[in-house]
Protein backbone atom coordinates (compact mmCIF):
# COMPACT_ATOMS: atom_id res chain seq x y z
CA UNK A 1 0.00 0.00 0.00
CA UNK A 2 1.04 3.19 -0.83
CA UNK A 3 1.60 6.39 1.75
CA UNK A 4 -1.85 7.59 -0.26
CA UNK A 5 -3.33 4.42 0.88
CA UNK A 6 -2.56 4.47 4.60
CA UNK A 7 -3.88 8.02 4.63
CA UNK A 8 -6.93 7.58 2.94
CA UNK A 9 -7.60 4.36 4.67
CA UNK A 10 -7.12 6.01 8.42
CA UNK A 11 -9.49 8.79 7.46
CA UNK A 12 -12.46 6.39 6.00
CA UNK A 13 -11.53 4.26 9.16
CA UNK A 14 -12.41 7.48 11.29
CA UNK A 15 -15.78 8.52 9.44
CA UNK A 16 -17.04 5.17 8.74
CA UNK A 17 -16.61 4.79 12.71
CA UNK A 18 -18.03 7.50 14.15
CA UNK A 19 -20.98 7.44 11.57
CA UNK A 20 -21.94 3.98 12.85
CA UNK A 21 -21.51 4.74 16.12
CA UNK A 22 -24.17 7.54 15.35
CA UNK A 23 -26.54 5.77 13.68
CA UNK A 24 -26.40 3.21 16.25
CA UNK A 25 -27.64 5.55 18.86
CA UNK A 26 -30.12 6.97 16.44
CA UNK A 27 -31.42 3.93 15.62
CA UNK A 28 -31.84 2.47 19.45
CA UNK A 29 -33.41 5.85 19.85
CA UNK A 30 -35.61 5.38 17.56
CA UNK A 31 -36.87 1.94 18.58
CA UNK A 32 -37.03 2.98 22.27
CA UNK A 33 -39.50 6.20 21.68
CA UNK A 34 -41.71 3.86 19.35
CA UNK A 35 -41.86 1.23 22.23
CA UNK A 36 -42.65 4.13 25.06
CA UNK A 37 -45.45 5.11 22.79
CA UNK A 38 -46.98 1.73 22.21
CA UNK A 39 -46.64 1.28 26.11
CA UNK A 40 -48.16 4.87 26.92
CA UNK A 41 -51.20 3.30 24.65
CA UNK A 42 -51.44 0.56 26.25
CA UNK A 43 -50.99 2.15 29.69
CA UNK A 44 -53.69 4.72 28.38
CA UNK A 45 -56.11 2.00 27.74
CA UNK A 46 -55.60 0.25 31.04
CA UNK A 47 -57.00 3.97 32.35
CA UNK B 1 -33.94 30.08 24.13
CA UNK B 2 -34.85 26.65 23.73
CA UNK B 3 -33.25 23.22 24.12
CA UNK B 4 -33.93 21.81 20.67
CA UNK B 5 -32.40 25.01 19.22
CA UNK B 6 -29.48 24.67 20.94
CA UNK B 7 -28.78 21.18 20.25
CA UNK B 8 -29.37 22.31 16.77
CA UNK B 9 -26.47 24.91 16.53
CA UNK B 10 -24.22 22.76 18.67
CA UNK B 11 -24.73 20.19 15.69
CA UNK B 12 -24.17 22.79 13.13
CA UNK B 13 -20.80 23.80 14.25
CA UNK B 14 -19.30 20.83 14.82
CA UNK B 15 -20.61 19.51 10.95
CA UNK B 16 -18.79 23.35 10.07
CA UNK B 17 -15.57 22.81 12.50
CA UNK B 18 -15.30 19.02 11.45
CA UNK B 19 -15.50 20.33 7.69
CA UNK B 20 -12.66 23.35 8.45
CA UNK B 21 -10.64 20.74 10.11
CA UNK B 22 -10.56 18.71 6.72
CA UNK B 23 -9.86 21.80 5.00
CA UNK B 24 -7.04 22.23 6.93
CA UNK B 25 -5.76 18.68 6.76
CA UNK B 26 -5.93 18.77 2.50
CA UNK B 27 -5.21 22.06 1.98
CA UNK B 28 -3.57 24.07 4.56
CA UNK B 29 -1.16 21.92 6.30
CA UNK B 30 2.17 21.44 4.79
CA UNK B 31 3.27 17.85 3.97
CA UNK B 32 6.26 16.97 6.87
CA UNK B 33 9.35 16.42 4.58
CA UNK B 34 10.31 12.71 5.68
CA UNK B 35 6.76 10.84 6.48
CA UNK B 36 5.04 12.36 3.04
CA UNK B 37 0.90 12.16 3.30
CA UNK B 38 0.83 9.32 5.77
CA UNK B 39 2.08 11.93 8.90
CA UNK B 40 -1.82 13.53 8.24
CA UNK B 41 -3.15 10.46 10.23
CA UNK B 42 -1.50 12.26 13.49
CA UNK B 43 -4.31 15.11 13.15
CA UNK B 44 -7.25 12.90 13.56
CA UNK B 45 -5.20 10.46 16.00
CA UNK B 46 -4.27 13.02 18.46
CA UNK B 47 -7.63 14.75 18.38
CA UNK B 48 -9.27 10.74 18.91
CA UNK B 49 -6.56 10.95 22.00
CA UNK B 50 -7.30 13.85 22.92
CA UNK B 51 -11.28 12.99 23.18
CA UNK B 52 -10.44 9.41 24.85
CA UNK B 53 -9.02 11.60 27.77
CA UNK B 54 -11.23 13.79 27.78
CA UNK B 55 -14.55 11.05 27.94
CA UNK B 56 -11.77 9.04 30.77
CA UNK B 57 -11.56 12.23 32.75
CA UNK B 58 -15.56 12.74 32.79
CA UNK B 59 -16.12 9.44 33.87
CA UNK B 60 -13.68 10.11 36.73
CA UNK B 61 -15.75 13.09 37.32
CA UNK B 62 -18.93 11.33 37.45
CA UNK B 63 -17.98 8.58 39.10
CA UNK B 64 -16.88 10.62 42.19
CA UNK B 65 -19.88 13.01 41.89
CA UNK B 66 -22.23 9.85 41.84
CA UNK B 67 -20.45 8.09 45.18
CA UNK B 68 -21.06 11.49 47.25
CA UNK B 69 -24.40 12.22 45.77
CA UNK B 70 -26.21 9.80 44.52
CA UNK B 71 -27.81 10.58 42.07
CA UNK B 72 -28.83 8.55 38.70
CA UNK B 73 -27.85 11.61 36.42
CA UNK B 74 -24.03 11.19 37.29
CA UNK B 75 -24.65 6.69 36.80
CA UNK B 76 -26.04 8.18 33.39
CA UNK B 77 -22.91 10.89 32.38
CA UNK B 78 -20.21 8.08 33.16
CA UNK B 79 -21.17 5.40 31.73
CA UNK B 80 -22.33 7.59 28.32
CA UNK B 81 -19.49 9.07 28.36
CA UNK B 82 -17.56 5.68 28.40
CA UNK B 83 -18.92 4.45 25.76
CA UNK B 84 -18.05 7.49 23.87
CA UNK B 85 -14.36 6.96 25.08
CA UNK B 86 -14.27 3.52 23.91
CA UNK B 87 -15.16 4.10 20.53
CA UNK B 88 -12.38 7.21 20.79
CA UNK B 89 -9.88 4.95 21.88
CA UNK B 90 -10.40 1.88 19.40
CA UNK B 91 -9.27 5.24 16.70
CA UNK B 92 -6.72 5.99 18.45
CA UNK B 93 -5.21 2.05 18.25
CA UNK B 94 -6.73 1.51 14.71
CA UNK B 95 -5.40 5.00 13.29
CA UNK B 96 -1.67 4.48 15.04
CA UNK B 97 -1.60 1.22 13.91
CA UNK B 98 -1.85 2.74 9.75
CA UNK B 99 0.43 5.06 10.81
CA UNK B 100 2.97 2.70 12.40
CA UNK B 101 2.73 -0.08 9.24
CA UNK B 102 4.82 2.65 6.97
CA UNK B 103 6.86 4.56 9.32
CA UNK B 104 8.07 1.67 11.39
CA UNK B 105 7.52 -1.30 9.75
CA UNK B 106 4.86 -3.02 11.56
CA UNK B 107 0.90 -2.80 12.49
CA UNK B 108 1.77 -3.23 15.95
CA UNK B 109 4.82 -3.58 18.64
CA UNK B 110 4.51 -4.10 22.61
CA UNK B 111 5.99 -0.24 22.91
CA UNK B 112 5.39 1.51 26.34
CA UNK B 113 2.81 4.11 24.49
CA UNK B 114 0.80 1.00 22.45
CA UNK B 115 0.92 -0.92 25.54
CA UNK B 116 -0.15 1.42 28.42
CA UNK B 117 -3.25 2.76 25.44
CA UNK B 118 -4.29 -0.80 24.85
CA UNK B 119 -4.55 -1.70 28.96
CA UNK B 120 -6.82 1.73 28.56
CA UNK B 121 -8.96 0.33 26.12
CA UNK B 122 -9.34 -3.27 27.92
CA UNK B 123 -10.22 -1.21 31.20
CA UNK B 124 -12.88 0.89 29.71
CA UNK B 125 -14.64 -2.08 27.88
CA UNK B 126 -14.67 -3.93 31.14
CA UNK B 127 -15.95 -0.80 32.72
CA UNK B 128 -18.76 -0.77 30.28
CA UNK B 129 -19.59 -4.57 30.73
CA UNK B 130 -19.84 -4.43 34.50
CA UNK B 131 -22.07 -1.27 33.77
CA UNK B 132 -24.40 -2.84 31.40
CA UNK B 133 -24.29 -6.73 33.38
CA UNK B 134 -26.11 -4.52 36.38
CA UNK B 135 -28.54 -2.91 35.25
CA UNK B 136 -30.51 -0.13 36.82
CA UNK B 137 -28.88 -1.92 40.33
CA UNK B 138 -27.98 1.22 42.22
CA UNK B 139 -24.70 -1.13 43.87
CA UNK B 140 -23.93 -1.89 40.16
CA UNK B 141 -23.75 1.73 39.35
CA UNK B 142 -21.64 2.26 42.73
CA UNK B 143 -19.11 -0.32 41.82
CA UNK B 144 -18.49 0.99 38.09
CA UNK B 145 -18.23 4.60 39.49
CA UNK B 146 -15.35 3.37 41.46
CA UNK B 147 -14.06 1.22 38.75
CA UNK B 148 -14.10 4.21 36.90
CA UNK B 149 -12.27 6.36 38.94
CA UNK B 150 -9.81 3.44 39.69
CA UNK B 151 -9.53 3.08 35.99
CA UNK B 152 -8.43 6.82 35.16
CA UNK B 153 -4.77 6.06 37.40
CA UNK B 154 -4.17 4.85 33.14
CA UNK B 155 -4.85 8.06 31.93
CA UNK B 156 -1.90 9.82 33.03
CA UNK B 157 0.40 6.77 32.64
CA UNK B 158 -0.38 6.65 28.72
CA UNK B 159 0.51 10.36 28.85
CA UNK B 160 3.68 9.87 30.23
CA UNK B 161 4.72 6.80 29.05
CA UNK B 162 6.97 8.31 26.36
CA UNK B 163 8.57 10.08 28.79
CA UNK B 164 9.27 7.83 31.49
CA UNK B 165 10.40 4.71 29.32
CA UNK B 166 11.99 4.40 26.36
CA UNK B 167 10.00 4.35 23.49
CA UNK B 168 9.82 4.36 20.15
CA UNK B 169 6.69 6.56 19.61
CA UNK B 170 7.10 10.43 18.82
CA UNK B 171 7.21 12.67 21.21
CA UNK B 172 5.73 16.10 20.21
CA UNK B 173 5.14 18.07 23.14
CA UNK B 174 8.14 18.56 25.17
CA UNK B 175 8.40 20.72 28.40
CA UNK B 176 10.16 22.85 26.54
CA UNK B 177 7.61 23.50 23.96
CA UNK B 178 7.32 22.00 20.72
CA UNK B 179 8.83 22.12 17.23
CA UNK B 180 5.83 21.77 14.94
CA UNK B 181 5.48 23.97 11.73
CA UNK B 182 2.74 26.91 13.12
CA UNK B 183 0.74 25.50 10.37
CA UNK B 184 0.55 22.33 11.33
CA UNK B 185 -0.14 23.40 15.22
CA UNK B 186 -3.40 25.42 14.07
CA UNK B 187 -4.75 22.42 11.65
CA UNK B 188 -4.17 20.30 15.22
CA UNK B 189 -6.12 22.70 17.43
CA UNK B 190 -8.44 23.22 15.07
CA UNK B 191 -9.43 19.33 14.98
CA UNK B 192 -9.15 19.24 18.76
CA UNK B 193 -11.90 21.67 18.55
CA UNK B 194 -13.89 19.97 15.91
CA UNK B 195 -13.75 16.22 17.74
CA UNK B 196 -14.45 18.19 21.41
CA UNK B 197 -17.48 19.71 19.47
CA UNK B 198 -18.01 15.81 18.06
CA UNK B 199 -17.67 14.34 21.64
CA UNK B 200 -20.33 17.05 23.01
CA UNK B 201 -23.20 15.98 20.54
CA UNK B 202 -22.44 12.29 20.99
CA UNK B 203 -22.84 12.74 24.83
CA UNK B 204 -26.06 14.68 24.58
CA UNK B 205 -27.01 11.76 22.31
CA UNK B 206 -25.88 9.11 24.22
CA UNK B 207 -27.73 10.40 27.67
CA UNK B 208 -30.65 11.01 25.45
CA UNK B 209 -31.04 7.61 24.83
CA UNK B 210 -30.29 6.24 28.36
CA UNK B 211 -33.22 9.10 29.57
CA UNK B 212 -35.47 7.12 27.44
CA UNK B 213 -34.27 3.66 28.54
CA UNK B 214 -35.51 4.82 32.07
CA UNK B 215 -38.70 6.11 30.66
CA UNK B 216 -39.27 3.04 29.28
CA UNK B 217 -38.49 1.10 32.57
CA UNK B 218 -41.03 3.41 34.73
CA UNK B 219 -43.90 2.95 32.10
CA UNK B 220 -43.35 -0.66 32.19
CA UNK B 221 -43.67 -0.79 35.78
CA UNK B 222 -46.58 1.44 35.65
CA UNK B 223 -48.12 -1.29 33.66
CA UNK B 224 -46.96 -4.36 35.87
CA UNK B 225 -48.85 -2.46 38.84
Amino acid sequence: MTNLGYFMAAYIIVWIGVFIYLFGLQRSQNRLKKELESLKKILEEKG
Amino acid sequence: MQRNSLEKILIGITFLSLMASLYAIFFYAPLEATMGLVQKVWYFHLASAWVTFLAYAVVFVAGILYLSRKKRCFDILGYSSAGIGVVFNTLVLVTGSIWAKPIWGTWWTWDSRLSTTLILWLMYIAYLMLRTSSGEDSKGARLAAVFGIVAFIDVPIVYMSIRWWRTIHPLVFKSKGTEVDPAMLTTLLISLVAFTLLYLCLLRQRIALEHLKDELERVKEKIRR
